[in-house]
């Protein structure tokens, strides 16, 4: 398991020198000077050349590209043009908003969407199956912004129960409206597959040999069933967790959360190189170590699965 | 009886007079509470010197000071850390004598900051000068104009340890020499990269001084919660004083709050989480205006809004028959009311309304198809032509083009819009690789030479401004006599001539003014929208009643 471990780590490095290579490449072939657009509307054909000479985009692409390189290896991520803040600094404060946010949606959505698709395979054809399933199309179908815009309009403006935007001092309740948008359609997603994975499984020999030896139905569900339903539902949630931190832009944007979303849109919107860089590198790292995770919990869940 | 009346009518009028008494109280001001201020994003920077955006602008002028400042109905400048000031004969010279007892912020983010709160002197301008130029600050060729800009900038060539036109005469003394004269140069000052910071903070924090902003305005920074709100708080050695001599600013402190979504921005003010909201955005604007009433502030602003022709390229090169015939066909009225809820006014030249020279006779373009028309076939296209409009991306601008679109078509006009983000459009823009760009333009300092200069100047063809490449050089010359004219009423003069031919050459569509807003919660009082824009609403002066 550990040179498993140690291959899959190998294996990122090269993943990893790709992405940053393409994002430079990207970076290098978009039009739209930085340098301009730090000038603003009106600018100095002078102060621009000292701009540019000063971010180093006056060198040779080839030339800028090892520089990155050569910084990226040191763990320098560089700083931003637009507001000089050392990139890795802005990254690690806003990731823990990010984090924050992304982690509570996902336990939500797993809690949630895991609950509701064994009981829907257990009670197939019930009025809940029906019910859980119809919410769960409408979550996988609604727009996490009109979600977001609807929950703040209810529980903020009109109820005025919790407090509509922002991150307070960290309180929980500042953290309970943006979870709920961005567990929506994660929760909806696990609920359907678990849902589908535990008919499949539930309609197995073993499990009918089970209940012919006279286990109660808690433990056929729970402990049979469940273990190997889990494998594809574990995958998705790996891969929704990823989605999740990447994909928070609209709940932080609505929320005016402090998360790493809104840095990488913005930073686009500036062409801030170092700070685009920085957000898709350490996006990708996170994708390739979830990934990793969920690899390596297929273990725990299954023993069957082998590492090699 | 007549008792009773007697003690009736004294009732009522002691009743009366603590009525008058009490309402005379409540328009006093009261010390204390916080201003919850409504920002779109974070503010990129804090150093005055590398600022190029409102939103850093709007910090800004709460942490620091120039030496002169806007009048805030836009009639020139006031003195601000500069008491008074003259030019000599020819305008090349100008002396600044500086207040004395102006401090620098003794704290910055809960700690002392390295100055120690010291008083202000006519050296710390001289470093903040000179220390623009060193780190390449984008508005440091503003003053390019005071003597010794060029060495100082190619130090490394020419050696230059200093900025020779900048002299310290005294402690409270400041000397600027021109090259040449430069009638604008006090309003230039105005502008808000021209703030003076501490030696001391400003060499110990280096490039990090933007996150460690000391200077010596109302406000000090005390926490920085990036996208989420930066937390000012009073700073209580501040200079200015009210009428009556009590020291300000009333408020305890302000808060830049980060909501980058306009719907939820609109609803945390509605729920009186916000105090104040800038720059209303036009889905609420109806709705927000009648609801509040004369809390809506709202004003015209120095600003202009155009679309451009590249004059450098046909169709539009040497045909002055074609770019008046798009003149002509556009009705600017219909489409402010239609599309931006008639916020902004039709434009008829190149001046907005609230800048100092503001020609209200100039002769304009109207709405006439018939002239348009006409115009088309003098042009040589009488059955119109096609070409394409640049915008950048805007929901705003990508509506005013449609309408424009739909316009030009009734009389043959085929308009391709294309739409690409702002740093493509800046680079397209100024290396003259459209047909037609639009464009705005929001002065840096009151004078027209902000705009007839910059914008149509032809030295400063492409990232200068003038991004249409137009040329005359009658406008040229008039436009270079009125920088250094330095009688009012003459330079006034030049500029209204200028103006008028530059009109009549239509290098570009004048379409419209912009205009500026701030909306106030009713517990706010004595917040005054000035003429430069709501960014930069003065918060000294301004209480809440509302804790």
């Amino acid at each position: 398991m550990f040179t498993y471990f140690l291959r899959r780590l190998l294996y990122t490095i090269p993943v990893l020198w790709g992405v940053v290579t393409v994002v430079f490449i990207l970076m290098a072939v978009v039009p739209g000077d930085p340098a301009r657009i730090m000038m603003g509307q009106r600018g100095d054909p002078a102060t621009l050349a000292r701009i540019r000479a000063d971010l180093g985009l006056d060198l040779p692409l080839h030339r800028q590209y090892t520089k990155f390189l050569g910084e990226l290896l040191r763990g320098d991520l560089g700083t931003s043009y637009r507001s000089n803040e050392k990139v890795s600094i802005a990254l690690s404060v806003r990731f823990g908003a990010t984090l924050r946010l992304a982690f509570w949606a996902m336990v939500v959505a797993s809690v949630l969407g895991v609950t509701a698709g064994i009981v829907s395979a257990v009670k197939q054809y019930s009025v809940f199956d029906y019910s859980a399933m119809f919410l769960a199309i409408s979550g996988v179908s609604a727009p996490v912004f009109w979600v977001g815009l609807l929950l703040l309009l209810a529980f903020a403006y009109n109820l005025h129960w919790i407090p509509g935007v922002g991150y307070g001092d960290g309180q929980a309740i500042y953290l309970i409206l943006p979870v709920l948008t961005l567990g929506v359609r994660p929760a909806a997603l696990i609920a359907r597959l678990t849902r589908s994975c535990m008919l499949e499984v539930l309609n197995q020999d073993y499990i009918r040999t089970a209940r012919a030896k006279g286990l109660s139905e808690k433990i056929v569900v729970i402990k049979h069933a469940l273990k190997n339903a889990l494998i594809p539902v574990v995958t998705i949630i790996g891969t929704q967790v990823a989605e999740l931190l990447s994909g928070a832009v609209l709940t932080e944007t609505i929320f005016a959360w402090p998360g790493i979303g809104r840095l990488a849109v913005e930073a686009l919107v500036a062409r801030d190189f170092p700070m685009i860089r920085g957000t898709v590198i350490f996006m990708a790292l996170i994708f390739l170590v979830t990934n990793l995770v969920v690899d390596l919990s297929y273990g725990f869940i299954d023993p069957r699965v082998r590492f090699e | 009886m007549k008792r009773e009346m007697k003690v009736f009518l004294l009732f009522l009028l002691t009743f009366g007079v603590l009525c008058m008494a009490g309402a005379a109280f409540a328009e006093d001001p009261v010390y204390g509470g916080i201003l919850r201020w409504r920002e779109i994003n974070d503010p990129p920077k804090l150093d005055p010197a590398q600022a190029t955006d409102t939103v850093s602008s709007r910090a800004i002028y709460l942490m620091f000071d120039s030496l002169v400042e806007n009048d805030s109905d836009g009639k020139g400048v006031l003195p601000a850390l500069a008491e008074s000031w003259e030019g000599s004969e020819g305008g090349t010279v100008w002396t600044f004598k500086l207040r004395k007892g102006v401090r620098f912020h003794k704290e910055c983010l809960g700690e002392p900051t390295a100055n120690g709160g010291r008083e202000v002197t006519a050296q710390d301008w001289k470093y903040t000068f000179e220390r623009m130029v060193r780190d390449n600050s984008p508005r440091a060729y503003f003053i390019e104009m005071i003597e010794g800009y060029q060495d100082f900038v190619s130090r490394d060539e020419t050696g230059a340890t200093e900025w020779s036109g900048i002299k310290v005469l005294d402690e409270y003394t400041l000397q600027f020499k021109l090259t040449y004269s430069f009638a604008p140069f006090v309003s230039v000052l105005a502008y808000n990269s021209f703030m003076v910071i501490p030696r001391e903070d400003a060499e110990k924090w280096g490039k990090e001084f933007n996150f460690h902003p000391v200077g010596t305005g109302p406000f000090m920074l005390e926490r920085w919660d990036h996208d989420q709100k930066v937390v000012l708080k009073k700073n209580p050695d501040y200079w200015r004083k009210d009428d009556k001599g009590n020291p300000l600013p009333y408020l305890d402190g302000v808060e830049l709050v980060i909501i980058p979504d306009n719907t939820i921005a609109y609803e945390e003010f509605k729920k009186g989480n916000l105090d104040a909201f800038q720059d209303f955005p036009d889905e609420f604007y109806v709705e927000a205006k009648a609801t509040y009433g004369p809390l809506f502030q709202e004003r015209p602003w120095v600003g202009t809004y155009y679309y451009g022709f590249n004059n450098s390229k046909e169709p539009f090169k040497g045909n002055r028959a074609l770019r008046q015939a798009v003149n002509y066909a556009v009705d600017r009225e219909r489409i402010s009311d239609l599309v931006i809820e008639g916020r902004y006014p039709p434009g008829k030249g190149v001046l907005p309304p609230g800048m100092p020279g503001f020609n209200p006779d100039l002769k304009g373009y109207s709405y006439d198809p018939d002239k348009a028309k006409a115009l088309l076939k003098e042009a040589g296209y009488p059955d119109g032509f096609e070409c394409e409009l640049q915008v950048n991306n805007n929901p705003r601008h990508k509506a005013v083009a449609e309408a424009i679109q739909a316009q030009l078509m009734e009389l043959g006009i085929k308009l391709n819009i294309k739409v690409v983000d702002w740093g493509v459009h800046l680079d397209m823009c100024e290396r003259a690789e459209t047909q037609m760009f639009r464009m705005g333009w929001v002065v840096d300092y009151l004078d027209p030479d902000n705009f007839l200069y910059v914008l149509l100047h032809s030295s400063n063809h492409g990232s200068k401004g003038n991004y249409s490449f137009y040329s005359n050089p009658e406008v040229d010359a008039l436009l270079a006599e009125a920088r250094v004219e330095t009688n009012w009423d003459k330079r006034i003069e030049l500029y209204r001539k200028a103006e008028q031919l530059i009109v009549e050459d239509a290098p570009w569509v004048f379409l419209f003014h912009y205009s500026t807003s701030l909306l106030g919660q009713e517990w706010v009082k004595n917040m005054h929208l000035p003429a430069m824009g709501d960014y930069s609403t003065p918060l000294y002066n301004v209480w809440v009643t509302k804790k």
